[in-house]
């Protein structure tokens, strides 16, 4: 580059350097974008709408997965999932956000650096090994039970407690509220505490200066954290299979279930309906909010 | 090391030089494989692997190697290694449970089997006894009046129950039994669950099922029905889908009665726990693993060679023996003997419980039952209509 630079008038080589810093840098990411994220998703879309002979998947354009799927019972495990996810992520919402907030808030840096870096524990341990974990502890002969019966609350264990939607819901808190936790504090951290103070110089007290202030300010980091849990919850696999009852599914078992007798198109249909759901999902965070600036707070420094 | 040698002899360069000059080819036999040797890839769904010790293998083979690599057994996962990850020419053989012939045969990923390149085939009286051609265990090996599984476990299946908690059971109506209401689970498997439901209803005349290991759409409907209204009167706790779940619900005492695999009870009871695999009066579950050859036209006849020697190492006394002790499956009828005749390397009550648990698992193929089908003939109504029951 220094080379051909040489050879170009100062005027030339300035346009060539502009058009490629321009250009050329952002080239990689979005080329890493399309080769990694953009084509393996549009041949997925793309299959879904093909043909299955015997074994073999054919080019075409036919319907015939998505309705398969839709008048399936495939579409209960979607308003199953749908229904898991929101409530596992508002639950994780409302366990996050004081966490967070304290973090922030209420603690030194060096504190709250302290307490983030234990909200990675979890995720160091596999997910299948903490969902065995909760068998054990919610199980009829578990500890959970064990203590209920003891201290005399119950006279005989709680089936509930394991292999339910209870079951699969504190299987699905505990594993993404951690999650949350990361960018809610990214968010809250970055606000500037000076619009904190303006608020009580000018007499709100707390409870509003947090509705009115606090809260707006933190909602792009709410809605990263929602799409983190939600969209982990939905194509959750394993914790349904472990800890829900009967037959309990999400979409992620229901894909896999399709593939399993290589039904290719209806496998690709059903990830494309989740895909779509998810996309509609990132469509609203990014008309909703500014994501430069949520980005921008969480890359300020002295925060 | 005399004994070894003995038996590599005897299973390598004696039986398999008879062959060789019955053949009239030397290079058909197994243990002619070069002397430099090489390595032999072998996929394996985690129940074939020796606990890594391959030494006699190679010893026979003048310093063949295996490299094994675990795989998934559901089709989709053994079809993806084969045909997206480019299998066929990553690995030479693939070890899972037999019975997918067709769709591997369809896919071309299988080579059809010469067993006059196997000098222990015949040797095998499981083989013929079970597998033979005309008997409903071909279909574990065979695929259109050609041979491309080389049997390497057999096994039947039925259900284990906890008999202090229950008493004596030997029909798979415990599942069903309301008396056990929230304390049966079940395999989260169609070709399992849904073939003992079937062989139960057929049995018991409560469906008119004609095959249970093939049924039609308007027959496996029934079934379905029938779990589904057995899941909403709360009969059910929960599906299984992993070994180590199958043996804590049984250890933990989560359920009384449990559709599962035999060596799920033997870690239950080595856990102390009395649980009991049943003997039911329907007859069981039969299935069988294969180790199939992968089909790869520019696989060298040297590395061919050292393949079908593996396979032919697979049906013999030693290997047998130690899948046997290790997994509690019954293998090759070679086994027992050779863990008999060799207290080296099979220590008497080692050797014991191989005979024990061949001798158990021979008695139940004679008294027979229904034999597991991986891929019916309606294979994606199988699935619909499990994800029906699940999702109900």
């Amino acid at each position: 580059m220094g080379a051909l630079q040489g050879r170009l008038s100062p005027d030339a080589g300035a346009v060539l350097s502009r058009l490629l810093g321009r250009w050329a840098l952002p080239a990689l990411p979005i080329a890493f974008a399309v080769v990694f994220v953009v084509l393996p998703l549009a041949l997925t879309v793309a299959v879904s709408f093909w043909t299955r002979v015997g074994l073999i998947v054919r080019p075409a354009f036919t319907f015939a997965s998505y309705a398969a799927f839709f008048a399936g019972a495939r579409l209960l495990v979607l308003e199953r999932s749908f229904v898991a996810s929101i409530e596992a992520t508002a639950l994780s919402l409302l366990l996050a956000y004081p966490i967070a907030y304290f973090l922030a808030f209420k603690v030194s840096p060096r504190a709250a650096r302290t307490v983030l870096l234990l909200f990675t524990v979890p995720f160091l341990v596999n997910y299948i090994i903490r969902a065995f974990a909760w068998t054990w502890l919610l199980g009829r002969a578990g500890l959970i039970n064990g203590l209920l019966m003891a201290s005399g609350l119950t006279n005989e264990p709680l089936d509930w407690l394991l292999y339910s939607d209870v079951a699969v819901l504190i299987g699905l808190v505990t594993s993404y509220m951690p999650f949350m936790i990361f960018p809610l504090w990214l968010s809250l951290a970055g606000i500037d505490r000076r619009l904190i103070q303006a608020s009580w110089m000018l007499g709100a007290p707390p409870g509003r200066t947090f509705l009115r202030v606090t809260l707006p300010l933190s909602l792009p980091g709410v809605f990263a954290a929602a799409i983190f849990a939600f969209v982990g919850c939905f194509g959750e696999s394993a914790i349904p299979v472990i800890m829900g009852g009967v037959g309990y599914q999400m979409m992620g078992n229901s894909i896999a279930s399709a593939m399993d007798v290589l039904n290719y198109p209806l496998a690709a249909a059903i990830s494309t309906v989740v895909l779509a759901a998810m996309m509609g999902l990132l469509l609203i965070w990014y008309l909703a909010f500014d994501a430069r600036a949520f980005l921008g707070m969480i890359l300020r420094p002295g925060k | 090391m005399n004994a070894l040698s003995t038996w590599t002899r005897r299973d390598f360069f004696k039986v398999g030089a008879a062959s060789a000059a019955a053949a009239g080819a030397w290079g058909a036999f197994p243990g002619a494989v070069r002397a430099e040797g090489g390595t032999v890839n072998f996929a394996d769904i985690g129940v074939g692997d020796p606990g890594g010790d391959w030494s006699l293998f190679t010893k026979a083979t003048n310093g063949w190697n295996v490299n094994l690599v675990a795989i998934g057994n559901a089709p989709s996962a053994i079809l993806n290694v084969l045909v997206a990850g480019g299998g066929t020419a990553s690995y030479d053989v693939i070890n899972i449970v037999g019975g997918m012939q067709k769709p591997l045969v369809d896919n071309d990923l299988i080579e059809p089997l010469d067993t006059a390149r196997l000098p222990a085939w015949n040797r095998d009286r499981n083989i013929a006894e079970f597998l033979g051609k005309g008997t409903p265990g071909f279909n574990f090996i065979g695929y259109q009046d050609k041979l491309y599984g080389v049997p390497t476990v057999l096994q039947g299946d039925s259900f284990a129950f906890l008999p202090e908690k229950t008493g004596p059971l030997d029909s798979y109506a415990a599942l069903f039994d309301p008396k056990f209401k929230g304390y049966v689970a079940l395999e989260d498997n169609y070709t399992t669950a849904g073939q003992k439901t079937a062989l139960y209803l057929k049995n018991a005349n409560l469906a008119k099922i004609d095959n249970p290991a093939d049924m039609t759409p308007e027959e496996l409907k029934t079934v379905i029905d029938f779990l589904i209204e057995q899941k909403r009167k709360g009969q059910f706790r929960v599906i299984w889908s992993s070994f180590q779940q199958a043996v804590d619900l049984i250890v933990n005492k989560e359920v009384y009665v449990i559709d599962c695999w035999e060596p799920m009870v033997f870690v239950a009871k080595s856990k102390g726990v009395n649980a009991v695999y049943a003997d039911p009066k329907e007859g069981y579950l039969l299935w069988a693993m294969a180790a199939y050859l992968t089909k790869n036209p520019k696989r060298s006849a040297e590395q061919t060679k050292a393949a079908y020697a593996l396979l032919d190492f697979m049906l013999g006394g030693w290997y047998g023996a130690k899948i046997t002790l290790m997994r509690g499956y019954m293998t090759n009828t070679d086994a027992p003997d050779y863990a008999k005749a060799h207290p080296d390397q099979f220590p008497a009550d080692a050797a014991e419980k191989v005979a024990a648990i061949t001798a158990n698992v021979h008695r139940k193929f004679a008294q027979g039952g229904t034999w597991q089908n991986r891929w019916p003939k309606h294979v994606d109504t199988y699935e619909t209509e499990w994800a029906r029951f699940k999702a109900a």
